[in-house]
């Protein structure tokens, strides 16, 4: 089972992380805890001693009410393996802190896919993305889809690609498909033979075939980051390793309607 | 549900029949057929033969057992009133054919409001814009100003995507049900876009009402995709899928994109859409 850590907040992208968590639950048992983090400004801080305590009671008290109210909302069948986790700070500090010291596979967060690459960029660029121990799972949409799709190109390192989203996804009923990325700007995407993929794409299918997975189907693509964003939908996720820069990749990654898992 | 359909003898009053037969069978919809022509002194027969011949392709869209409408006792239409004349037939619902003359967009907006009809649907022609016998104002003055929802079918292509746009304004379930209605003609999956101003206090209720729709639509067992963006995103985001998609605009009275779209944004919808454009209200 992978010992999952799922970030709660009251909003549309917590409403479909939960319930994806749920479908992905199906496909890999996940050992699921919930966490939720109340941000304060110095503003809002109260008083001290005894007077701060009771303060800090208060608001941690009124995060557990906003983390029970979305669980008994969606009401998924997901069982959690612990109390949720609602503690007071920053949420990148205390997220990165708990995913340490609970020793995670996996981090889960709700993220709605919008038309700005450099909004994405800001969040696979954070502090929390870069220092986090596991893989992430940026869900942006539901699923209904069985399959997954590993995102290739030429900037990704099919060694990490295997190793890492095997540790996450080896033991799911997934099936697997490559989807290689080359970048065009034209009207229509078109798909290419797999020997326009090169040496990364054979590279990647020998570590699958080592790591025994087989893959369903090989698409090499060439378009612009929307088209192949939009291609990913039919996936109930795309796994990438995690951008390290502004790239038409990291495009494509932001433009997926399908959840992103980013392995690094 | 009540459906009007505004036809003529074109090709692409022609080709929506089949659609508008499979909407009125799913949702079980009083349907009337609407012919506009000039002269006043008499129902002119070619049109009206054209509308019963619609009448027939219709019904023979579903089997004997599944017809929820009746034949017409005659073929001969009433007079209404001055220029207007009509027919109906009542099954299980109400299928009714009418003529009136006048211009075709006044007629159908004026027929919209007294039957209080749910949906307006029409066709249009032409590959560089929306056109009605020529004009190309009429379906965009019918999408414009009719009081209820209106599809408008430019080409019964198939798609496989409807985009559905909309704002913290109320979704009423007739909206709801008529996207779904789409969703299965088409075989679709959905996407929905919830349209927020970038520093205005809605997007907790444009989320709330994507949370709804995600909700409706799941329960159905339809593939929904969603997506937000910001007001000034919207133009040129519906510009390019309109090219591939059925585009749907919430266009309730206080709403957002209202605003945003405009009656030459609209007229361009209507010209870069390869498939449908649904109105909702």
């Amino acid at each position: 089972m992978l010992k999952t850590l799922l970030y709660i907040n009251e909003d549309l992208a917590s409403s479909i992380a939960l319930r994806y968590t749920a479908y992905l639950n199906k496909f890999s048992p996940l050992s699921l805890y919930v966490t939720h983090v109340v941000e304060q400004t110095e503003k809002e801080q109260a008083g001290t001693g005894l007077v701060k305590r009771a303060w800090e009671d208060g608001i941690v008290s009124s995060g557990e009410q906003l983390v029970n109210r979305m669980l008994r909302t969606e009401n998924i069948d997901c069982p959690l393996a612990g109390r949720p986790k609602v503690v007071m700070g920053k949420r990148e500090d205390e997220t990165i802190y708990e995913l340490r010291s609970g020793g995670y596979d996996l981090y889960i967060e709700g993220y709605l896919n919008t038309a700005d690459p450099d909004q994405f960029y800001a969040v696979v660029s954070s502090e929390l993305y870069s220092k986090s121990p596991c893989p992430i799972l940026m869900v942006k949409n539901l699923s209904i889809s069985k399959k997954c799709a590993l995102l290739c190109a030429s900037s990704v390192d099919p060694a990490v690609l295997v190793e890492k989203s095997m540790k996450i996804l080896g033991d799911s009923t997934f099936k697997f498909d490559i989807v290689y990325f080359k970048f065009k700007d034209a009207e229509q995407m078109q798909i290419l033979g797999k020997g326009d993929g090169g040496s990364n794409l054979q590279e990647l299918e020998s570590l699958l075939d080592k790591a025994g997975k087989s893959v369903d189907n090989v698409s090499v693509l060439a378009g612009n980051p929307e088209q192949v964003g939009d291609f990913l939908k039919q996936y109930a996720l795309a796994v990438s390793t995690l951008p390290s820069r502004k790239s038409m990749r990291m495009q494509v990654l932001a433009n997926s309607l399908a959840p992103v898992l980013l392995v690094r | 549900m009540k459906i009007l359909v505004t036809l003529d003898a074109k090709n692409y009053s022609k080709n929506i029949l089949k659609d508008v037969a499979r909407l009125a069978g799913n949702t079980l919809a009083d349907v009337v057929f609407l012919g506009v022509q000039d002269d006043t002194a008499s129902p002119r027969q070619s049109l009206v033969n054209t509308l019963l011949k619609y009448q027939k392709d219709i019904y023979s869209y579903f089997s004997p057992d599944d017809l929820p409408y009746a034949e017409f006792s005659s073929d001969r239409l009433e007079e209404k009133g001055k220029g207007d004349w009509t027919i109906s037939a009542k099954g299980m619902k109400e299928f009714t054919l009418r003529i009136k003359s006048g211009s075709v967009a006044k007629q159908t907006i004026a027929v919209a409001e007294e039957m209080n009809c749910d949906l307006a649907v029409l066709g249009c022609g032409g590959k560089a814009g929306c056109e009605w016998d020529g004009e190309m104002n009429v379906p965009l003055r019918i999408a414009k100003d009719a009081p209820c929802s209106v599809l408008v079918i430019k080409q019964t292509k198939k798609t496989n995507q409807i985009v559905s746009i909309l704002d913290h304004s109320v979704v009423s379930q007739d909206s709801l049900e008529m996207i779904n209605q789409l969703v299965t003609l088409n075989e679709a999956g959905l996407k929905i876009v919830g349209v927020q101003k970038k520093k205005d206090g809605h997007k907790a209720e444009v989320e709330k009402r994507m949370v709804e729709l995600l909700r409706y639509y799941n329960d159905l067992e339809i593939n929904v995709w969603v997506k937000l963006l910001n007001s000034e995103e919207v133009k040129p985001y519906v510009t390019n899928i309109s090219r591939e998609s059925i585009v749907a605009l919430w266009m309730g009275k206080e709403s957002l994109i209202k605003l945003l779209f405009s009656q030459s944004m609209v007229d361009k919808l209507l010209e870069t859409t390869q498939s449908s454009l649904l109105i909702l209200r």
